[in-house]
């Protein structure tokens, strides 16, 4: 029961984010657009390109829809409506969302296309200076919970918020998590201008479109941990608890949108290297910083 | 009790038939990801034998560990999409010599080596992470420890040899530099 709620009300979720995107883009309201699109995906051909790595092509677009969905097990939108309350929670996120990066190196190198390797390796590279970006904040999350299980980490935050408690922790793991989902300004997986979409290039029909469900799953999923880690998951006063969870997530998933709506992609060597120069040394200090709060202010 | 056991085997069998992949194919990425997914199998045993922390920490490690790997593969390797009929194997007959007997002694240990006595109940995952942690920053801490900075040496050197000598110079001056 509670798998079949969160998984709906995840698709929902990512319904609502498709036509809000859609609404922004071209300045009219459709709620059937997402639908029909996934339709046309269907009845479209499916190409496969000259001499692919069939496997890798194949498994890449339900291998990201997999461990998105795996990820979004774990985060709760009431205090008892999660699929999996794991002892490990905040861990077992990261593992799931690992495997973005294994799922997009296959994405990359099946095809058989230049442009698809360059994406597949470039993702290689960002995924893992900003996965550190993505466990350093966490680690602050779970110091201040004292625990790993995700509905104890919101529990933590009744009285105050993590965003107010660690706000440079919130700023690193929004960026990192933009940079994970791979959209703009930190798409450079896809680059549509400079590698002519990239690991998606090579695909069409109905593989582009559980490619792209993927990716709408993924901010949203990213969204809703951002809530959990940071915005006092289900807590806010009269609404039930849910309805509070999918607000602040869909109010982050917009975040995201936006930011990439106006920021220009960043260059790939100024991505890397303010991750491993600056990104990376904030994290520490954040994670000092917080144990000190949590020595000084009981 | 028996779904337990069944889960382990059923995932030792798997990370055994990915490594065994890992060795039959010729692509150097397929290659690398086999032995990802192996090492992916052996997560799920830890996770089927009711060690949460360690399955997890092991599924998300190695998945970022094998896809450094699958560049630096693709990389060193001449032929990396294995297109070419590259064939991997030499010394045959002392590969599978020293094969058997490594598997004949790890077998040999598993069997005659004194466990002690079997936990009747495993704590529960929160205690388990729990105790891990104050092992790990009391008893072992500085195993952990001397092997974190040891490693953290071993990354500072090899990307210090990996920049060009000639850019770590003045104006890029060979001469200098050498």
């Amino acid at each position: 029961m509670t798998v079949a709620v969160v998984l709906l009300t995840l698709l929902g979720s990512a319904w609502l984010l498709a036509v809000i995107e859609d609404w922004s883009a071209t300045g009219r309201l459709r709620p059937a657009a997402p639908m029909l699109s996934g339709l046309a995906h269907l009845g479209r051909e499916s190409l496969v390109p000259r001499k692919p790595d069939r496997l890798f092509f194949e498994t890449a677009p339900v291998l990201l829809l997999v461990v998105t969905i795996l990820g979004a097990g774990v985060l709760p939108l009431a205090p008892d409506l999660v699929i999996a309350d794991l002892a490990t929670g905040a861990l077992f996120i990261n593992a799931a969302l690992a495997y973005v990066l294994v799922a997009l190196i296959m994405a990359g190198w099946g095809p058989n296309g230049a442009y698809a390797m360059i994406g597949g390796w470039r993702f290689l590279g960002q995924l893992i200076a900003y996965a550190m970006l993505i466990v350093m904040p966490i680690t602050a999350v779970a110091m201040r919970a004292e625990s790993l299980v995700t509905t104890a980490i919101v529990g933590s935050q009744e009285s105050l918020w993590n965003i107010v408690y660690q706000p440079l922790g919130f700023v690193l793991f929004i960026i990192a998590a933009m940079a994970l989902a791979f959209r703009a300004p930190f798409d450079l997986p896809t680059a549509e201008g400079e590698l002519a979409g990239g690991v998606d290039a090579e695909y069409t029909g109905m593989r582009l479109g559980v490619l792209r469900l993927a990716r709408l799953l993924l901010v949203i999923t990213l969204a809703s941990a951002t809530t959990v880690f940071y915005l006092g998951g289900w807590h806010g006063p009269l609404l039930p608890p849910w309805v509070w969870s999918l607000i602040k997530t869909l109010a982050v998933a917009a975040l995201i949108l936006l930011a990439g709506r106006h920021l220009p992609r960043i260059r790939e060597a100024d991505l890397m290297g303010w991750c491993w120069k600056l990104g990376i040394p904030l994290a520490l200090l954040n994670i000092f910083v917080v144990g000190l709060q949590i020595l000084v202010v009981p | 009790m028996y779904a337990q056991a069944f889960f382990v085997a059923a995932f030792g069998l798997a990370a055994i038939g990915f490594g065994v992949a890992v060795f039959r194919t010729s692509s150097m990425v397929r290659s690398a990801l086999a032995l990802l997914f192996s090492q992916t199998a052996v997560g799920c045993m830890f996770l089927a034998m009711q060690t949460e922390f360690l399955g997890v920490l092991q599924i998300m490690m190695m998945a970022t560990e094998m896809s450094i790997m699958t560049i630096f593969m693709v990389m060193f390797m001449m032929d990396p999409g294995g297109l070419g009929g590259m064939d991997m194997s030499h010394q045959k007959r002392f590969s599978i010599g020293a094969g058997l007997s490594a598997a004949g002694a790890a077998i040999a240990v598993a069997l005659l080596a004194d466990w002690g006595p079997i936990t009747a109940e495993a704590p529960d995952a929160a205690m388990q992470t729990r105790e891990l942690g104050i092992e790990m920053l009391g008893r072992s801490m500085l195993i952990f420890e001397t092997a974190a900075v040891t490693i953290l040496t071993a990354m500072i050197a090899a990307t210090a040899v990996a920049i060009p000598a000639h850019t770590l110079a003045d104006n890029g001056n060979k001469e200098v530099s050498e």
